[in-house]
């Protein structure tokens, strides 16, 4: 920020006495105030080039091994329009995930977070939910898949579920840990004051915790989009892991690469908007 | 005040217990003579069928072989995985330039799943145990770099301000400062990421295997051996709950002045 003022002097000097410099100093600004914006691009596009060098130019590998840029830009663009090899153009893909997760992640989100406040709240619902939720917590996704096909059938009722559950751990562990850090000192003030043991769970302790409980729907929506991926590599017809998993026995690097940056991309996006919703609602509550 | 805590504790474990063995019973009448049942085995023969496959091998080893052969490969990526994350993540917070370099390149990665990576990483790497070690390489990799990341970026400025008044170095500030002032998220990042690779292990044994506890449930549901399923299930819950409070205690013991939740 000191710099600012100072740069901008020397320019308007430099302007008044050789005009036809302005150009070059007015780059130079621009590339120092946009320095790390610059560096950022600069190293996606270093990293394009060196893979485009690597694989294009000097081919240290097979194109059917490890395809360059160009051809998975191309694939990108051709999944666009065509549905082949996997029976299903790039959007129609990503829709078939979208459904799936959105389903389990707001099931879980909705029976999680209730479930996370219950259990820091009161002491009897921790005492007999807690070592239940401990056992199940570690065990992943992936491992209840072929429990849920037996339970719940191949489609989208046993994939659903997978989500649920991982999206539900994250939302209840996140949502009790953000009560627990509700200050003492607030119940105290709610209890001076003569609040019901109601009024002080929805006026003080659930607006201290909404910040976490907000860290646990973000990490719920990129464990849910994992889970997804893992539920649609075993058993579907259609979605990005799906996708991807035709992509590998039909031997097509490119559409797997395709097929993650996609969902790369679709993961970052979700996040990058949660955290908008997140800024706008807790906006005040970030009670340290 | 001891006298007050000691039946509270006996409380708790009582009423974990009652709530495992009501689960417990939940699920024996659940499967028992009902269809279901015909496909999930009862609870007691589950529980009878762990304590036998102690002794008795499933495929080629006893369980516990396979419990080591997983803890041996999550072992190796999350190590390896830790130990980039962290000095990718502090050097991240640190300077703004790697910052600006790593960060985008980290933002497209993060998110893709590591089982997505398995098609990719059998092309790349083959079928053996590097490619195994990847998965979770990756898996911990994430998780660590992003708390390390916001460790060494959310330090006190006051705290820096403070030290380069007094004229330390780079490399003292760094040492002295950020390094310690991160640590209680890199701990956080370390007992997630320890979590998601303990979660990933199956993942990187479906990629072809022939031990550990990822291939008990892969062959079980191969074989529709739902007997096998459910053991290796519990035996992944209740490892990877002895690691979770492996890492909690670690972690009280060597970050005492921080006491994270849970």
């Amino acid at each position: 920020m000191r710099n600012k003022p100072c740069v901008y002097i020397t320019g308007s000097i430099i302007t008044r006495k050789r005009p036809q410099k302005v150009k070059v100093k007015f780059l130079k600004k621009f590339m120092k105030d946009n320095k790390y914006l610059l560096l950022s691009i600069s190293s996606v596009l270093v990293v394009l080039f060196v893979w485009y060098l690597c694989v294009d130019v000097l081919q240290v590998t097979y194109q059917s091994v490890f395809p360059g840029p160009i051809k998975c830009f191309q694939t990108l663009i051709k999944k666009l329009y065509t549905s082949s090899p996997d029976g299903a153009t790039l959007l129609q893909n990503l829709l078939a995930s979208l459904e799936v997760a959105m389903l389990g992640y707001v099931l879980g989100a909705v029976v999680g977070i209730p479930l996370g406040i219950m259990m820091a709240w009161n002491k009897w619902v921790d005492r007999f939910v807690r070592p239940l939720f401990d056992l199940i917590r570690p065990i992943p996704g992936i491992a209840w898949i072929p429990l849920f096909l037996v339970m719940f059938g191949i489609g989208i009722t046993s994939k659903a579920m997978v989500i649920f559950l991982n999206s539900m751990i994250a939302c209840t562990v996140n949502a009790y840990s953000g009560i627990q850090q509700t200050s003492e000192l607030h119940l105290w003030v709610g209890d001076v004051f003569g609040a019901s043991d109601r009024q002080k769970l929805f006026k003080i302790a659930i607006p201290t915790a909404t910040p976490m409980i907000f860290t646990g729907l973000r990490v719920a929506l990129g464990t849910s989009w994992t889970a997804l991926i893992a539920a649609e590599l075993l058993a579907s017809n259609k979605g990005l892991g799906y996708m991807i998993q035709n992509g590998s026995a039909i031997c097509r690097p490119d559409i797997i690469i395709v097929g993650m940056l996609t969902i790369g991309v679709v993961g970052l996006i979700f996040d990058v908007l949660l955290h908008r919703v997140e800024i706008r609602v807790t906006k005040g509550m970030n009670a340290e | 005040m001891k006298k007050k805590f000691i039946p509270q504790n006996i409380i708790s474990v009582l009423c974990g217990i009652a709530s495992i063995f009501a689960f417990v019973i939940f699920w024996f009448i659940y499967t028992n003579g009902s269809t279901l049942g015909k496909m999930i085995p009862r609870p007691d023969v589950v529980i009878i069928s762990l304590f036998k496959d102690i002794f008795n091998p499933i495929g080629q080893h006893t369980l516990l072989i396979h419990v080591c052969y997983s803890m041996y490969r999550v072992l190796v990526g999350y190590v390896i995985g830790s130990i980039v994350g962290i000095i990718l993540g502090l050097a991240m917070g640190w300077s703004k330039v790697v910052e600006a370099i790593f960060s985008p390149l980290f933002r497209i990665i993060r998110p893709i799943p590591p089982i997505a990576w398995i098609p990719i990483s059998i092309i790349w790497l083959g079928l053996g145990e590097n490619a195994k070690i990847f998965l979770i390489f990756l898996a911990s990799f994430s998780n660590v770099t992003l708390n390390a990341w916001t460790g060494a970026k959310n330090v006190d400025p006051k705290l820096i301000g403070a030290s380069q008044m007094l004229g330390a170095r780079k490399s003292q500030i760094f040492f002295t400062i950020v390094l310690p002032a991160s640590i209680p998220q890199i701990f956080a990042g370390l007992q997630v990421a320890l979590s998601s690779c303990w979660g990933t292990i199956l993942a990187a044994e479906m990629v072809r295997s022939s031990e550990g506890l990822g291939w008990i449930i892969v062959t079980g549901g191969n074989n529709n051996d739902m007997k096998q399923i459910l053991v290796g299930i519990v035996t992944i819950g209740i490892v990877g709950f002895i690691l979770a409070v492996i890492m909690r205690k670690l972690e009280a013991v060597l970050c005492r002045w921080n006491k994270s939740g849970t």
